[in-house]
């Protein structure tokens, strides 16, 4: 697993940022040039026993090997000289730098001889390809017909799975290759720094059968990019869109669909229109500061949600745009939402008066994670109080059992809301602070008395724990990575423990 | 060799020089060879292992004894209590001092692991192989494996030729 990642790291958000992350999370393959297992030292026995076992378990050794290794195999004896065309071949071209520099990215000057290495290991192989990973190579305007011959061969000889990444920056006016939709067999497709393929003048039937992942990486697309591509991979379960290079309206509507990250990325809106296997959705954000209407309408699966953010989003269930001072209905409500995470800035206004509302929405959350940003400028002189209105908030009566408050700056606003939820939530069961960690000496001698008071405040369930620490993120911001998009076993994707 | 324990199914492993192994019947059942031959009550009374010897079927045993998923006494998965991830790397330690053998039993192993159709074993010994092979001169490998250059020089150069990409 990696890190946690804190987008308000000035830099990180924007397009190289989002490279850099994409990078760190790559998938692994399933090959790997480095000898992982010590075998024992040659001892004397000639007997050339490999040779001699059976062909598939010949060829299953075949396939274990980096491209060039195994391509070496038919130059060893007439036993080895089909084999590794027979067997399926993994193909990653940070394997095939010459020299011991294998599994590194090259410079420019270099990348070139990878690229020439990757065509000819397509056309010699006959596939199918299980996994190609293809990250090394600066491909511009000189290069489509490569681009389109890689495109010919790794459709029409089986890929299964794709990492296609050009660098350093998607060019405009170089687009992927509309054969990318030809390859019926992609089971995972991550995509980084191009320009989405045309969709237009693609046949009927085009598409992705059985894809099940696709990763959008600062990718240049459109609105009806993304809708068109859920239209058509039926069995798509992992959508993750980070850094975009453009603003999107994303409409989610997929049957299939699971799990939804969009990180990084200029939002409009995110509609999530018919999801009816959505179950996770992630919304970072990160240092792309705008007004990002979040639609929830057809989601009857969807658990966990995460993060909005009260100044930010405009939330909207169903065709009602949340306001402060919406009265919870069942058309306004998601009632399967159980672990809800949120961004919010303490010392403004705008955003504690919309959070009632926005917990409002969420009947049903049990586990809430607050993480309280830094707030600059005057408004951190104000004190708003937190108030929950005229009607109970149905989550923390009756619901709440776990609370994570992150980044706890000392904020007077901060102990409102700390205080509010003691005092209300019954069924609370641990609350757990974690302290930003870079505080003066004076605001940490405030910060315990302050404390002090929430643990005397009287609190509605006597079983609760409070547990304090020092938060583990220096630097606050808001950790997440990749994998909790990606990985739907991923059990702690708010990185709360 | 295992134990009987209650409530647990044992399977009777015989391998052709004589020797027999009682083991339990969901770790007999990692080889998808035999877990065919129970499924299709082909196993009442033991199951003769051909080609495999004593010595290496009692290797595959240990591998297999190891490797099982493990059910508490609740038949929760261990792995709830154990994190999944310490228990891979736990495994990862086990399979790479199990594996240090001489190249005649690995031979064996893989032999073994492909006619009981153990995937993971498969695996293990197929990459003992292929460390040998990755990132040696081929004249290094063909000593490693003891494989004789069988072609003509003019033959060699020809498929040489063929993917001279990867020769470079």
């Amino acid at each position: 697993m990696l890190p946690g990642i804190a987008p308000e790291t000035p830099g990180l958000s924007d397009g190289a940022g989002a490279l850099e992350l994409l990078y760190a999370s790559f998938p692994v393959s399933p090959v790997s040039t480095f000898p992982s297992l010590c075998c024992a030292a040659a001892d004397g026995d000639k007997t050339d026993r490999v040779s001699r076992l059976p062909e598939d378990v010949l060829r299953r050794v075949v396939s274990l090997l980096p491209a060039k290794d195994g391509a070496r195999t038919t130059v060893l004896s007439s036993r080895w000289r089909g084999l590794w065309h027979s067997a399926p071949l993994v193909l990653v071209d940070t394997h095939l730098l010459p020299g011991g520099a294998a599994g590194v990215r090259p410079a420019r000057a270099r990348a070139g001889a990878v690229s020439r290495f990757v065509s000819a290991a397509l056309e010699a192989h006959p596939g199918p390809f299980p996994f190609a990973s293809f990250t090394c190579s600066f491909l511009d305007g000189a290069h489509r017909r490569v681009l389109a011959r890689w495109f010919q061969l790794l459709a029409t000889k089986g890929v299964k799975q794709l990492i296609f990444a050009n660098r350093p920056a998607p060019l405009p006016g170089l687009r992927l290759p509309s054969s990318l939709f030809s390859c019926p067999y992609l089971r995972r497709l991550w995509i980084c720094a191009w320009v989405f393929p045309e969709t237009a003048t693609l046949p009927r039937g085009a598409g992705f059968p059985n894809l099940r992942e696709l990763v959008l990486g600062r990718t240049v697309m459109e609105d009806k990019d993304l809708e068109f591509v859920l239209g058509v991979s039926p069995v798509l379960e992992i959508l993750v869109v980070a850094g975009s290079e453009t603003r999107l309206h994303a409409c989610l509507a997929s049957p299939s669909l699971r799990c939804a990250q969009l990180c990084l990325s200029a939002l409009d809106e995110v509609a999530v229109v018919d999801a009816p296997s959505l179950e996770r959705l992630f919304l970072i954000s990160g240092m792309t500061k705008m007004s990002t209407t979040v639609k929830i309408g057809h989601a009857p699966k969807l658990r966990l949600l995460g993060y909005l953010e009260p100044g930010m989003h405009i939330m909207q269930i169903g065709n009602t745009i949340i306001k402060a001072g919406t009265k919870a209905s069942a058309s306004t409500t998601v009632s399967s939402v159980q672990m809800l995470a949120l961004q919010l800035h303490f010392g403004v206004p705008g955003e504690i008066k919309m959070l009632p509302s926005f917990l409002r929405c969420f009947p049903s959350v049990e586990t809430l994670i607050v993480q309280s940003m830094d707030t600059s400028g005057p408004a951190t002189k104000l004190s708003v109080k937190f108030r929950q209105g005229t009607s109970p908030i149905e989550c923390v009566q009756s619901q709440l059992k776990t609370l994570f408050f992150r980044e706890l700056q000392g904020h007077r606003g901060e102990f409102h809301f700390l205080t509010f939820i003691a005092e209300n939530a019954q069924k609370l069961e641990r609350m757990y602070i974690w302290v930003k960690e870079d505080l003066s000496y004076p605001a940490k001698v405030s910060m315990g008395a302050k404390l002090r008071a929430l643990e005397s405040a009287n609190w509605a369930s006597r079983d609760c724990k409070m547990l304090f620490r020092t938060s583990k993120f220096p630097g606050g911001g808001t950790p997440f990575n990749l994998a909790m998009g990606v990985d739907l076993s991923f059990a702690d994707p708010f990185f709360c423990h | 060799m295992a134990t009987r324990e209650a409530g647990k199914k044992m399977i009777m492993l015989k391998s052709p020089d004589g020797m027999e192994f009682e083991v339990e019947e969901a770790v007999a059942m990692e080889s998808q060879t035999i877990r065919k031959m129970i499924e299709d009550d082909c196993a009442d009374t033991a199951i003769l292992i051909p080609n495999i010897n004593s010595k290496i079927l009692s290797r595959v045993i240990e591998y297999c004894n190891k490797h099982v998923p493990t059910t508490g006494a609740t038949g929760a998965a261990a792995s709830d209590t154990v994190a999944p991830a310490a228990l891979a790397e736990d495994l990862k330690i086990w399979d790479a001092e199990f594996i240090k053998v001489n190249r005649a039993t690995r031979f064996d192993l893989i032999q073994a692991a492909s006619y009981l159709n153990i995937k993971g074993l498969l695996d293990l010994t197929s990459q003992t192989t292929i460390d040998t092979i990755s990132d040696n001169s081929l004249e290094e490998i063909r000593s490693f494996l003891s494989t004789k250059n069988d072609y003509l020089p003019e033959e060699e150069q020809t498929i040489r030729r063929e993917n001279q990409w990867a020769f470079q």
